[in-house]
């Protein structure tokens, strides 16, 4: 009997503490990408990365148009890639998806433009504080890896 | 650390237990300060019939600082934009901690039916409206039915 109370107790404990006590306000998926919204609005500082919804009405907030611009002394400089992002319904728990629109030799990316989850940090290491500006940052910096930096480039502009 | 606030523990329940009318509002199963709220298109609006769902987030600053709000079901409004973003005063540089979400919500179900095309968020709807209301309404009406209506 008394056991059998505990659980009871255990249980309402459970979901009291489920509904309640989350101690830090989590930012639901959807004010999370209006925010990131409105930082790719007044960009990133550089210039070198952007991004923005690939739709300006898509209500899910689900696809982002996002570009990078190669950094100096690489064999990327000067070009502008293109990619996708996808933040799906459980972003930002998990990663985002991201696939290069233009066509790149990377590392990280295979011969389709899909970025390898496994094979990039920040995706492979998701926090759900991240954001896509942290995704293109990551990307930018395999750019200057040494494995990357000197890999030769498809023609300019040529797509997948 | 502390729990949820007092303060957002009250105004759920009383939420919970005086709704309303027309509004329903229902604290997410595993984020209390993210609310599902469900508005009904006021009488004799151009949303009249419609069945209009939004969120709503309760910030850590809350009350300091105002819940943040957007409608999820498309809406033809000069104060409501494509990504359903809200242009209330109330939300913004308003903001009083002495509002509530019950405030928020009224606010949100009046600004229905007084659409205000002066201070638009949605500058083509807003226009629209300024240069042909009544095109504006049958619009307005369309997209309820097509976007909103209640099922």
């Amino acid at each position: 009997m008394v056991s059998r109370l505990l659980i009871f107790y255990t249980c309402i404990q459970f979901s009291y503490t489920n509904v309640f006590s989350n101690f830090k306000a989590v930012m639901p998926r959807n004010f999370k990408l209006l925010e990131e919204l409105e930082a790719g609005e007044k960009g990133s500082g550089d210039g070198t990365i952007s991004w923005g919804l690939n739709d300006d009405d898509d209500m899910t907030l689900s696809v982002w148009t996002c570009m990078i611009i190669g950094p100096p002394r690489t064999a990327f400089e000067n070009r502008m890639y293109t990619l996708r992002i996808g933040t799906g319904e459980d972003y930002p728990i998990k990663p985002p998806t991201a696939r290069f629109i233009s066509k790149i030799k990377l590392n990280c990316v295979n011969e389709n433009g899909i970025v390898d989850p496994n094979k990039l940090e920040v995706l492979k290491r998701w926090q759900p504080t991240y954001s896509i500006r942290n995704v293109l940052e990551g990307l930018k910096k395999q750019m200057q890896h040494k494995e990357n930096h000197k890999l030769s480039q498809p023609p300019e502009n040529s797509q997948y | 650390m502390a729990g949820l606030p007092r303060r957002i523990i009250k105004e759920t329940q009383r939420l919970m237990a005086e709704p309303v009318p027309g509004i329903s509002a229902s604290p997410d199963e595993s984020n209390a300060r993210y609310f599902h709220v469900l508005v009904q298109g006021p009488k004799d609006s151009p949303y009249e019939g419609g069945m209009f769902k939004l969120e709503l987030f309760l910030p850590e600053e809350y009350p300091m600082s105002a819940p943040k709000v957007r409608f999820m079901t498309k809406i033809y409004h000069p104060n409501i934009d494509k990504l359903g973003r809200i242009c209330l005063d109330i939300l913004k540089d308003k903001w009083s901690p002495a509002l509530q979400i019950r405030t928020v919500l009224l606010s949100i179900q009046a600004l229905l039916s007084a659409p205000n095309p002066d201070d638009p968020l949605a500058n083509d709807v807003a226009e629209k409206w300024k240069v042909d209301e009544k095109a504006a309404i049958e619009e307005a009406r369309n997209w309820t039915r097509k976007y909103a209506s209640a099922q």
